[in-house]
């Protein structure tokens, strides 16, 4: 019995690490990345987590247009994706929940937190806002075909509807009637990657011009420990997200460790390729993020149809 | 029993009491259905009807539509004692209830009888009842407009659902309605159903035969909007399950066909939807929507039917039913709070709207589940219907029609993204942010009387989104009526077949409400400013509430994929422009842009027909004179020539 049962503690120490500590250092990460490229030294990896630490004891200043929706958003998102974060396997360590249909519950959860998002940014009242919230769900409701024909192309590839068989299935990869596919799967996701994380080129993490925002101009009103919450489930949505593009790469490794380490390789180098996009790409005009997106969608369409016929 | 059979006397006493034996009716018919469900024996009565036998019969799928109907007329009476009070003068409350009574009562005895004629009689008199809800306010043009349109959007459709109803009987060996034992489908099964298809999908709204929906449900007094929308469009669902129950099968091409109509449906409707700026008609087109999604289920029902699959007639199936529930749930949810709205402002167009959510506290409270529900996200009950089908779908895409299901998850996914963007703007746009107008500026709550029952319902939304595992077994005993054979149903209950899948996704869906319990808890234990100052807005000085994006600029977005559905009338052009106006107009593509000139070439053509109608009553009678001595004739003729 305790042999079995370390391995499973080690599991959920590393799964609780991965969710709760390590997000903020993805952000810190790609700025790092971005700020070498540029030469210059730019700010500390770990800045996020000052970050934090800061809002957690700041005042949180309420406008008076706002009503208690206004903190469904940062709630919501959070808890949204910390459920979210629950389903998906790390790598190929050993899965914490799996059911059939849960890629449908994943999918839908991050619906959720973009929807309250949406909600709270228009709490406020603000033209700005309410400009970022329309591009919102105008992009994610073209960003979300992508994905949901990733899963449907995969779902019928491995005859399984659970994220955990989806994503870990291995060998995939060097089967040659799947590798096709899954590259296109894997070309679709990439681009619902860089939409649902607001990165260059669909949106600009770093602009300070408000008129050309989607997600930071959504939540230029909360402060403190809202605040807070956003920032950190924002970074939190990285490594999720982050995790559907990284897992049907990773090899199989003998050792639950080695697949653990190798998960956080992954991670690290997704990483470093969205910090070396952003130094070498600019963002794209508003009216072409549209294209952008239903490029995605064709390209795990066609991979669909390719494992349908 | 017999409460379920007689459970609304047409109130005709004053007020209170009225209320109350209509709520108690309701109650009781409720509670009869709950029993039906929970597995109780299916009780019938036999009587006669025009000579031949009739049978009024109380089984699960009778059930499972008696219990969304009573649900929301026992509410919306309650509701309408307050919205539409007996004594407004100029409110037509009399009528109202009336009508609302007999339309309760119609549907009731149109889900429990097993009898063609019957059947016919009910749907008549459903129709009609409807007809004089939706034209009670009848001194307004649009209004009476909205509503004839409807009546006889809905004799067209009586008009098929009646050819139908006489094949069966030939089918069938008469008027009674018992199944048929399965086996090979007969020469006149198809034609049966298509005819069916027909008519019941002018009553569900199905694309291109929803036309008349939008205006009629936005027209009427909310409460019968809420019953129209929650229940009266079902009966077309209702019609399609119980008519395709009694034949031996169904042909495997109309399973895909449904599921394809369905999946257009869904995404017609949801993308009107979006532009709308009145929000009853927003509703309304949401019904379509959600009406497509149900339909998509029946379709999937129907493959896996046809194709012996026992996993597609179940999630397909149950699926369906268990989204006629939700939807009725969440969509008398919100015309409720939609009537609350208009109550408070008086006005339908959402852009004068805004800041609700601080004038009234508890419509936007109750209405946050009923808008997350709708928009099928969890943990709410929305998102556990669509879960079936999604099920359903992906396993379609195995065993079934992998193209007809590949198109309709696609629908399924485009709906789901778009309804989120037309319910965000919804309630977006009336109840957060600076009201637009005066109108919404001094708004306030409804009574208790109002807001009761739209709790009622929006504790329904999350309770049925946590706590359905016991529905399943339910669920199944629906599906065995639905689609009769052992062979089906009993092989794999839905208990069994995603038990355990649905247990965790209830599961992990309290632990959202946990998580976000502790984030919230977190927040709350945090410093506050003591002051609270004006929206940041950039810095912005003066911001006022005409500078917020509009209803129609949040949509505005999506005007590249929205062709024909606003028009921009007379553009602003040159450099400096001098005093310009311009409006957008929101028209349906299909019904006003491809239906409506085709019917007036033909109203033109049958307006001939005119000459004979002159309005002198001898000239009517002489007509009938000649009728009659007509038919002596070939009468006559017929027995005396060897034809």
């Amino acid at each position: 019995m305790p042999q079995a049962l370390v391995p499973t503690l080690l599991n959920l120490l590393f799964r609780a690490f991965v969710v709760l500590l390590l997000p903020p250092l993805i952000p810190g990460l790609i700025t790092k990345i971005k700020a070498w490229m540029a030469g210059r030294s730019g700010p500390p990896v770990l800045q996020l987590y000052y970050d934090l630490a800061k809002l957690a004891r700041k005042q949180a200043v309420f406008s008076r247009t706002t009503t208690w929706v206004f903190l469904a958003g940062p709630v919501g998102t959070v808890a949204a994706l910390l459920v979210a974060s629950l389903l998906i396997p790390l790598g190929h360590t050993a899965p914490l929940l799996a059911f059939e249909g849960d890629v449908i519950l994943f999918a839908y959860l991050l619906g959720l937190g973009r929807f309250l998002t949406v909600l709270s940014a228009l709490d406020t009242g603000s033209a700005f806002e309410g400009m970022g919230a329309a591009r919102e769900v105008s992009f994610s409701a073209l960003a979300e075909p992508a994905l949901f024909f990733g899963f449907a192309a995969l779902a019928r590839a491995t005859g399984s509807l659970s994220l955990t068989p989806m994503l870990q299935s291995h060998g995939m990869w060097t089967a040659g009637h799947l590798s096709g596919p899954l590259m296109l799967i894997l070309a679709g996701w990439g681009i619902v990657f860089l939409a649902e994380n607001s990165r260059i080129p669909v949106d600009d993490p770093n602009t300070h011009l408000e008129l050309t925002m989607i997600h930071e101009v959504m939540v230029l009103d909360h402060s403190g420990r809202p605040l807070a919450l956003i920032l950190y489930g924002a970074s939190l949505k990285l490594v999720v997200l982050g995790a559907l593009l990284v897992d049907p790469l990773l090899p199989v490794l003998s050792k639950g460790w080695l697949n653990g380490l190798a998960f956080l390789g992954g991670i690290g180098l997704l990483a470093v390729v969205v910090g070396l996009v952003e130094s070498t790409a600019a963002r794209f005009r508003m009216n072409k993020v549209p294209q952008f997106l239903v490029a995605g969608v064709l390209a795990s369409a066609f991979a669909f149809l390719l494992l349908l016929v | 029993m017999a409460a379920a059979l007689l459970p609304l006397v047409p109130p005709l006493n004053e007020g209170r009491f009225s209320t109350l034996l209509g709520a108690l009716g309701s109650l009781i018919a409720f509670l009869a259905a709950s029993h039906a469900l929970l597995g109780g024996v299916p009780t019938h009565l036999d009587f006669r009807f025009w000579q031949g036998p009739a049978r009024l019969e109380l089984d699960a799928l009778s059930a499972a539509f008696l219990l969304p109907l009573h649900l929301v007329a026992g509410l919306g009476i309650i509701y309408g004692a307050e919205y539409w009070p007996i004594t407004l003068s100029k409110g037509f409350g009399r009528s109202l209830r009336f009508f609302f009574g007999f339309l309760v009562t119609a549907m009731t005895l149109l889900f429990v009888t097993r009898n063609g004629l019957l059947f016919l009689v009910a749907w008549e008199i459903m129709a009609i009842s409807a007809f004089f809800l939706v034209n009670t306010e009848h001194h307004r043009p649009e209004v009476r407009r909205a509503s004839w349109v409807y009546l006889v959007c809905t004799h067209t459709g009586t008009l098929a659902i009646t050819a139908s109803v006489i094949l069966l009987a030939h089918r069938l060996g008469g008027f009674a309605w018992s199944p048929l034992p399965p086996g090979a489908l007969g020469s006149l099964d198809i034609w049966i159903l298509a005819l069916a298809v027909l008519g019941f999908a002018f009553k569900a709204g199905l694309l291109p035969l929803h036309f008349w929906l939008p205006a009629a449900h936005a027209s009427a007094p909310s409460h019968v909007s809420a019953i129209l929308s929650a229940v009266m469009l079902k009966t077309g669902i209702y019609g399609l399950l119980r008519v395709s129950s009694l034949l031996p099968g169904v042909p495997a091409w109309m399973g895909g066909a449904l599921l394809t109509l369905g999946a257009l449906s869904a995404v017609y409707g949801v993308w009107n939807a979006l532009a709308q700026r009145d929000y009853k008609r927003l509703l309304a087109y949401s019904s379509i929507e959600n009406l497509g999604i149900i339909t998509m289920g029946v379709g999937l029902g129907w493959t896996g039917r046809a194709l012996g699959d026992p996993w597609l007639t179940a999630l397909g199936f149950g699926g369906a039913i268990f989204h006629v529930w939700n939807h009725a749930i969440f969509k008398s949810l919100l015309f409720f709070g939609s009537g609350a709205l208009l109550h408070a402002t008086g006005t339908r167009d959402m852009e004068g709207l805004g800041g609700l959510a601080a004038r009234m506290p508890r419509t936007a409270l109750v209405m946050l589940p009923g808008v997350l529900a709708v928009a099928a996200l969890p943990p709410f009950n929305g998102f556990l219907s669509e879960w079936f089908l999604y099920r359903g779908l992906f396993a379609s895409l195995r065993g079934g029609d992998a193209w007809s299901s590949g198109l309709a998850l696609l629908a399924l996914v485009f709906t789901g993204g778009l309804a989120a963007v037309a319910f965000a703007r919804f309630y977006g746009v009336i109840f957060l942010g600076t009201p637009r107008s005066e109108a919404g500026a001094h708004a306030h709550d409804p009574s208790r009387l109002m807001l009761v029952p739209m709790g009622i319902l929006a504790v329904l939304t999350l309770g049925i989104g946590l706590l359905s595992l016991p529905l399943l077994p339910v669920l199944d005993r629906v599906v065995s009526v639905v689609a009769p054979g052992p062979a089906l149903s009993r092989a794999l209950p839905l208990a069994t077949l995603v038990g355990r899948d649905f247990r965790m996704l209830l599961l992990l869906e309290g632990l959202l409400l946990v998580f976000g319990g502790l984030a919230l808890a977190w927040l709350r234990r945090g410093v506050r400013a003591a002051e609270a100052p004006p929206t940041w807005d950039c810095g912005y000085a003066a911001p006022t509430a005409r500078m917020q994006y509009t209803g129609s600029s949040f949509a505005d977005g999506w005007s590249v994929f929205l062709p024909g559905v606003t028009q921009r009338v007379r553009s602003i052009r040159a450099l400096f422009p001098r005093a310009h106006s311009f409006h957008t107009r929101i028209q349906d593509v299909v019904g006003d842009g491809l239906l409506a000139p085709w019917l007036e070439r033909a109203a033109a053509r049958l307006f001939r027909f005119h000459r004979f109608q002159t309005g002198y009553l001898s000239v009517y009678i002489l007509y009938v004179l000649v009728t009659l001595l007509g038919v002596f004739l070939w009468l006559l003729l017929r027995a005396r020539l060897p034809l």
